[in-house]
């Protein structure tokens, strides 16, 4: 597989379809970091649009000597992520812990089919749920960390913050998360 | 001196990274043992840690890739389908196959009797097909079954007039000499018999027998 730098060189001469690689190459990426930061699919891919627009227009600026693309791409999805958080936070609608508690009750239903499939869905739904539920400070860094896989370094990077900043955000997202599922009613096991 | 809850809590992803080693490891387990609040705490975020690892990416919407792409490369042609085979047949493999199926359909067409310069819809028909070729195969039996017989006719007549010129033929010299006019090969020779009479088909026939010269 070609490297993501020699294809963005190869961009940069103004070749289409290495541009088009890259972009199936880190779209689901992108999208799923959106996705679970915004607890929205529309959003997410709108979002995940304006990620790769922006990208494209400033793929000048990057440098290898930065780290690697995927650690830019996805400072700057964090980027825009936050700047949207800040825009829609006003309109936002802050439901409370207890609007969200009878519905992911409903799904302990004992009528269901205990498939994998609908279990896997399950899962991701209250864990998505329950991320929705932490500060987008905390928020980012769990999902960059347990999600996207990120090391520390990483993190500091891409959150261009102090590597105890990072280390507590990550702890504390941790502690958040399975303070929210345990009264979500989710018991380890 | 032993931790405190919130120092557990504090400490609590370094340990489950390893990152603690030592006293502090111990002073961690230390307090683990004894809290009755701590100890789920530890299990309730290692099996959040676990979920997370597992959870399956999202897959990305159908339409998300071709919208950047147009938002970026902007709106491409689309080829169709059709359109999108026809560099696949600009190979020589495929022009050898083209004209294997040529070679072929031409053999079966003059077997079958089908005329390839004037092809209809009716010659290209299975019945009509068979009985043209059922013609052709007779009529190549009826042929083969007359040269035999001519065969035999020529052999019969060469055995009588061999005594007459066995002599003659031996020397060179009285050889009848070649003519242009002369018959170059059997085929050639059929054709004059049938066109002036047996007699000098069977003369032409015997100047040009297989083996050249008679004894």
């Amino acid at each position: 597989m070609e490297p993501d730098a020699q294809l963005v060189q190869r961009c940069l001469r103004g070749e289409g379809p290495a541009w088009e690689e890259l972009v199936r190459r880190h779209a689901r990426r992108v999208y799923n970091l959106c996705y679970r930061f915004t607890s929205n699919s529309a959003e997410a891919e709108d979002l995940s649009q304006e990620v790769f627009l922006r990208i494209y227009r400033t793929l000048a600026s990057y440098r290898t000597a930065y780290g690697g693309f995927p650690t830019w791409l996805t400072t700057v999805t964090r980027n825009l992520l936050v700047d949207h958080y800040r825009r829609t936070r006003r309109d936002r609608v802050t439901d409370s812990l207890e609007d969200v508690l009878p519905q992911v009750e409903q799904k302990h239903s004992p009528m269901r089919t205990p498939d994998k499939a609908a279990m896997a869905r399950e899962l991701s739904s209250q864990v998505q749920s329950a991320l929705s539920r932490l500060s987008p400070e905390l928020r980012e860094a769990v999902i960059l960390r347990d999600l996207q896989g990120l090391e520390y370094n990483e993190i500091q990077e891409v959150l261009s913050v102090p590597e105890g900043t990072v280390k507590s955000r990550i702890n504390r997202g941790r502690i958040e998360l399975a303070r929210v599922l345990q009264d979500m009613g989710v018991k380890p096991g | 001196m032993t931790w405190s809850c919130i120092q557990i809590e504090e400490r609590l992803s370094e340990y489950l990274d390893g990152a603690l080693v030592g006293a502090e490891q111990q002073e961690f387990r230390a307090h683990l043992a004894s809290c009755p609040r701590c100890a789920p705490l530890l299990a309730q975020v290692t099996h959040v840690i676990g979920r997370l690892r597992t959870l399956e990416p999202e897959p990305a919407p159908p339409a998300l890739i071709s919208k950047i792409l147009d938002q970026t490369l902007g709106p491409r042609k689309t080829k169709s389908d059709w359109l999108g085979w026809l560099p696949m047949l600009w190979q020589p493999r495929v022009a050898m196959g083209a004209v294997t199926v040529l070679a072929t359909l031409f053999i079966i067409f003059q077997a079958t009797g089908v005329r390839t310069s004037n092809v209809t819809v009716a010659s290209l028909n299975p019945v009509n097909i068979y009985h043209s070729a059922d013609r052709h195969a007779h009529l190549a039996f009826a042929r083969s079954v007359k040269f035999v017989n001519d065969l035999r006719v020529v052999y019969e007549i060469q055995s009588r007039l061999q005594p007459a010129t066995g002599v003659s033929a031996n020397s060179p010299e009285s050889a009848p000499p070649p003519s242009e006019s002369q018959p170059k090969s059997p085929s050639q020779s059929r054709q004059k018999h049938s066109a002036n009479g047996s007699f000098a088909y069977v003369a032409a026939f015997l100047a040009d027998a297989p083996g050249g010269s008679l004894r």
